[in-house]
């Protein structure tokens, strides 16, 4: 463990979260990610015991989760290993794979509803122009938002996570808690 | 009090407000035009170029006249459709385009002055003197001629957008389209329900058939119930489908609060993308008039338009009402205000053989010729065969026909089609993909055609997304024949009005014929018919019609011209999305921002980063003398700069090798593992690309960096070549710019600075050579990477670690190197630096140079093939003698200007003299004096020449010596201590 002290995305030493109504935003500091992505005809491998997901899904195994990001690439998710050398982790799992360090190049914010799906529907609906009857629960995908590129990721009916740039981290939160906020009708 | 019986007015409230100053009483449901008719107000405006006074003639989005000023200050809003705009408790509007008062407008001369502004007066009038145009001729007009006025104020309201997605979009919420929408949301499909209106119903709420031998609002009722209660229906009002857009997208402005005081801490309105897999476009018809003499006055209406005041909102602009038809659709307008107990004077019918519909007076074969009544009306002159008489009357009622509203199915160029029968154009072939049109939009125009025609569009489109749906049991209901025989105008002396908007006549148009401004898209430009708010949606098919008369032709052969949207005004703010200042795009903060900004560093914008551009400290009073404290500390001691925001790919694969080999022109394939090379990519067309590094930190393994501008670029270059030149090689490309904080330190105390950072890891030259490179761990066991690089000219290293320890870490840098002069240094100093060293930045990689312009041109490996590297030998290349040299002022006092071109002494300044150009220029405290860089012709060869600087955008000229580009260890001595 550095003696250094790390700076959260959004500037703080702690993450953020904040409550709008029935909408929760919070500011996840310590998923680790690693981007797998297989050498030319390469055979899918299974890090962790975990199968990864088939075009625009996102599974969840023991302790790791991955979402795909194009043919043959997955983005790996380490919950609450951001600290470790994740991507080491996950090269020793498949040896055969490039991958790359990814923890730091990302800002994720989760957003949970209080109210059921619905709700996170409708705030879908001021973020991002997916359909999202497409965007069931268990699915991924790259999208626009405010004319940045995001990950969207359905980790739930109920839940949804926004993965950015990291140095966008303040655009991000202030484009998400403005929707959250207009739409449950608090101001910002 | 002109207030009738009935209408879908709630008259257990009343609502205050005010127009031009004057306290009026209205109620919930009213517009303000129906409520302004109601209180006996029918002079709402002044016409756009002849100040001619106004009411409306429309009760819709389409009205021309009845635009006022709503609301005041900051909201105050120009070119407001009265028709349109709900009235709510304290509604404020004043009249626009006056001088002085509404009823006495000093700029009515203009009227008089008519004969002088015939269409295209203003291309004749004031052509010369040319200079007087924008200084004199502009405001003059503009000041005359404009509409409202805007507030100059900042938008106080929030504006919001969104994204939707549906089966089946039904454009407008009339017959047709809530048949639509019942049968598709009863079959399954997600249905979204578009409505102008604040009420769903469309002319339903304007017309007294009955549907099922009961008024019409029962069914409507019901079916909104039924709408309301299915999850699969979003029934959308207040909202406008505006635009139609390519793939099934369709524009859409919600006005969330209009009908509100303000918005309170909710939103204005709303812009909806929505993405409809059908759409059924419903959007009903718009009346048209019949031009005659003097057809302008308050009280001149259009018949349909009168019905709607009388039925729905219970009021009408008279005592004594008389119908101007061609058709039967104005008898039922006589018919429906004599109901009401409103006197009808008589319907003057051009058409031979029609008898009255109830009791009241028609008279056959007959024209009105004329109107009277200065600030409105007060009689009409109808020619009856061969005797002319005058009926007194104070309200006419004037119905020429319906047009379908058929704009947003032409927003993609399908021409609309002629129909002889109906007298009006319908949609044509080739329209959106996926759309329908139903109702009166494609001249369905009867209650019982528009209903089976969208609840049979609805079943179609269903059947093509593969649900089954049925026909529903519809209401009995009218399917009246309008019996319309055309009639374009009524010829005559005065001036008819065809498009009250822009004031244009029918003498106008037979201008545009004698000019030769016979193609319609001509007449529209040179008369501005169909052009501002409304977009000529009463005007157009008449102008095209009358057009048709003069050239003799017929309309179908006149055409028409096409639409484009927005079909009716959108507000930019919504547009904008609501996101202004900081918020207005993306920005994005370098990891040791924090730091930064408690430093009191100085941001400069560099794209979308926010990079710290110098560090001031106290007692310095101005920016240079912080930048050369920075640059001096760097080159005596030791600076430290986040350089993050330079792109970084991570190349991985067992061809990673042979695919950086082909794509830097350099040789790539030769640099061995925990070594860094300089490379400089090439475009196709041989021109340099980008510059930037690649370290190899494995066999298979290697990060490259990038340009700040060109990270993106790049990478999707890299992608491109990866995808679609070489997909055969394997080899796989990430973006890791953002997953590592990067730390240029540099200066002769750069290795003892980093030394006390690094965990166990020998720093000395034999180790750690110039261009090495590893991976390390620092700070007690923080990954990072090392790479000993250096773009200021000293001994340096860029260290990385991840991007949530950059902040810390740069801090730790300063405070750990104090007794060695660590210093901060912005992107001020890194220019400086890198001009004093003499390398290229993007003011040299501007595109439109070349390796050997940048003195680079054996970099070009002729051993292998690389992207450009052929096209960079082609002859036209090969002759450029510009090269990049270094410039110094003969006199250090004065300074170099980057843009300034470069000529020998003596020649003249002109481009066939030119002989090269300063790309970039600093004050270099290393020299003493200002310098620069440039591209000068034969520039190798003039070292120690003198020539001349001009700067003829700001004057000066400098006298500037040819010097190397290299101000700082032109040997290059200091990188490999």
């Amino acid at each position: 463990m550095s003696e250094l002290i790390p700076t959260c995305a959004l500037g703080g030493t702690m993450p953020r979260t904040e409550t709008f109504g029935a909408l929760t935003l919070t500011e996840v500091a310590d998923l680790a990610l690693a981007s797998l992505a297989l050498r030319r005809n390469g055979v899918r491998p299974a890090p962790m015991g975990m199968a990864l997901p088939d075009t625009g899904q996102w599974h969840a195994g023991e302790g790791i989760a991955a979402f795909w990001t194009g043919p043959d690439q997955w983005m790996v998710e380490g919950p609450g290993r951001a600290e470790e050398d994740f991507a080491r982790l996950i090269k020793a799992e498949a040896p055969d794979a490039s991958v790359t360090d990814q923890t730091d190049g990302w800002v994720v914010f989760d957003i949970a509803s209080s109210a059921g799906g619905g709700r996170i529907v409708d705030l879908l609906a001021k973020l991002v122009n997916i359909d999202p009857r497409r965007l069931a629960a268990g699915t991924a995908c790259r999208t626009g938002l405010e004319h940045m590129a995001v990950f969207v990721i359905r980790r739930a009916d109920d839940r949804l996570t926004i993965m950015g740039m990291r140095s966008a981290a303040a655009t991000i939160w202030h484009a998400l808690a403005g929707a959250a906020a207009r739409l449950e009708g608090s101001a910002t | 009090m002109t207030r009738l019986a009935g209408g879908l007015i709630d008259r257990t409230r009343t609502l205050s407000f005010t127009f031009d100053g004057r306290s009026y009483q209205g109620h919930p449901g009213d517009t303000l035009a129906s409520a302004l008719l109601a209180n006996d107000v029918r002079l709402m405006g002044r016409s756009f170029k002849y100040h001619r006074p106004r009411g409306p003639i429309a009760a819709g989005s389409e009205e021309p006249n009845a635009m006022v000023e709503l609301r005041r200050g900051a909201r105050q809003e120009p070119n407001t459709r009265a028709t349109v705009a709900e009235l709510y408790e304290g509604l404020e509007a004043s009249s626009q385009n006056r001088l002085g008062s509404l009823r006495f407008d000093l700029l009515a001369m203009n009227d008089l002055l008519s004969p002088f502004f015939a269409a295209g007066f203003y291309y004749k009038t004031f052509m010369w003197p040319r200079a007087f145009w924008e200084k004199l001729y502009e405001p003059i007009i503009r000041n005359a001629a404009g509409l409202g006025r805007l507030s100059m104020q900042a938008d106080p309201d929030a504006y919001d957008k969104g994204y939707l997605h549906c089966d089946l979009l039904v454009i407008g919420a009339g017959a047709a389209g809530l048949s639509a929408a019942l049968t598709a949301a009863r079959a399954g499909a997600q249905v979204i329900l578009a409505e102008e209106d604040f009420l769903l119903g469309g002319r339903l709420l304007a017309e007294t058939h009955l549907l099922d031998e009961a008024p019409a609002g029962g069914w409507l009722a019901k079916v909104e119930a039924e709408l309301a209660a299915l999850p699969n229906v979003r029934i959308m009002r207040r909202t406008t489908v505006f635009g139609t857009f390519d793939h099934g997208i369709f524009g859409a402005v919600e006005r969330v609060a209009d009908h509100l005081p303000t918005p309170g801490n909710g939103v204005r309105q709303t812009l909806w993308r929505i993405t409809a897999r059908r759409s059924i476009l419903a959007a009903g018809a718009t009346e048209r008039h019949i031009p005659f003499a003097n057809n302008d006055r308050p009280g001149i209406m259009l018949a349909g338009a009168l019905r709607s005041y009388a039925n729905r909102w219970a009021a009408c602009p008279g005592q004594k009402v008389a119908i101007f038809t061609n058709n039967d659709d104005g008898h039922r307008t006589a018919l429906d205000l004599a109901a009401k107990g409103v006197e009808i004077a008589g319907v003057i019918d051009t058409r031979g053989s029609v008898s009255a519909l109830g009791n009241y007076p028609v008279f056959v074969d007959s024209v009105v010729e004329n109107t009277r009544g200065r600030l409105g009306l007060k009689s009409v002159t109808v020619r009856s065969g061969a005797k002319n008489f005058d009926l007194d009357c104070d309200v006419l009622g004037v119905s020429g026909g319906w047009n379908p509203n058929l704009h947003l199915a032409s927003h993609h160029r399908a021409r609309p089609v002629w129909n002889d029968t109906l007298h009006a154009f319908v949609p044509g072939e080739n329209g959106p993909p996926g759309m329908t049109v139903a109702g009166a939009a494609m001249g369905q125009g009867s209650t019982a055609a528009a209903m089976t025609a969208g609840a049979s569009a609805a079943v179609a489109a269903m059947e093509g997304l593969g649900l089954r749906a049925a026909m529903p049991e519809l209401p009995r209901a009218e399917k009246a024949d309008a019996n319309l025989y055309p009639l374009w105008h009524v010829p005559g002396k005065g001036r008819a009005w065809v498009d009250f908007q822009n004031d244009v006549t029918v003498k106008d148009i037979r201008l545009a014929n004698q000019e030769n401004m016979r193609p319609v898209e001509h007449l529209k430009r040179w008369t501005t018919l169909g052009m501002a708010t409304d977009q000529g949606k009463t005007a157009n098919v008449t102008a095209l019609a009358v057009m048709a008369e003069l050239t003799g032709k017929s309309v179908a052969e006149t055409g028409t011209t096409m639409f484009r949207p927005p079909y009716t005004g959108v507000s930019l703010g919504v547009l904008g999305g609501g996101d202004t200042g900081p918020h207005f795009r993306p920005r994005r903060l370098t990891p040791s921002h924090v730091w930064a900004a408690e430093r009191g560093a100085v941001f400069i914008e560099v794209g979308p980063w926010m990079r710290a551009q110098y560090f001031p400290q106290a007692g310095e009073t101005e920016w240079r003398q912080t930048v050369d404290r920075e640059v001096l500390a760097t080159r005596q001691g030791v600076g430290i700069c986040d350089v993050t925001t330079l792109g970084k790919v991570d190349v991985q694969g067992r061809d990673a090798t042979l695919f950086l080999d082909r794509l830097y022109a350099n040789a790539m394939a030769s640099l061995k593992v925990g070594m860094v090379r300089y490379g400089l990519m090439l475009r196709e067309d041989g021109l340099a690309y980008d510059d930037g590094t690649c370290a190899r930190l494995a066999e298979d393994e290697y990060v490259v960096t990038t340009t700040t501008a060109q990270a993106g670029p790049v990478f999707r270059h890299m992608e491109y070549a990866r995808q679609c030149l070489w997909p055969e090689l394997d080899v796989q490309l990430v973006s890791t710019t953002e997953a590592w904080a990067q730390f240029a330190v540099a200066g002769p105390n750069a290795r003892a600075l980093l030394q006390r950072v690094v965990d166990n890891f020998d720093l000395s030259n034999e180790a750690f050579p110039f261009m090495a490179c590893a991976g390390l761990t620092v700070c007690g066991g923080l990954r990072a990477r090392l790479f000993r690089i250096s773009f200021s000219g000293e001994l340096a290293y860029e260290i990385a670690v991840p991007s949530r320890y950059g902040n810390a870490l740069m801090a730790r840098l300063v405070e750990v190197g104090s007794d060695l002069g660590a210093t901060p240094y912005g992107t001020e100093a890194l220019g400086v630096m890198r001009i004093e060293k003499g390398h290229a930045a993007g003011n040299e990689l501007n595109g439109q140079t070349t390796a050997q312009m940048l003195g680079m041109g054996r970099m070009v490996s002729a051993k292998k093939d690389a992207i450009g590297s052929v096209m960079s030998r082609r002859e036209g290349l090969l002759a450029e003698t510009r090269v990049l040299v270094g410039l110094q002022p003969v006199d250090p006092a004065l300074p170099v200007v980057a843009g300034a071109h470069l000529f020998t002494e003596g020649d003249g300044h002109s481009t066939a003299t030119d002989q090269g150009w300063i790309t970039s220029a600093c004050y270099s405290p290393h020299v003493g004096s200002a310098i620069g860089l440039g591209f000068l012709a034969n520039g190798a060869m003039r070292m120690g020449e003198v020539v001349v600087a001009a700067n003829p955008l700001q004057g000066g000229e400098v006298r500037v010596r040819v010097v190397s580009p290299h101000f700082v260890d032109p040997d290059g001595g200091r990188l490999r201590v």
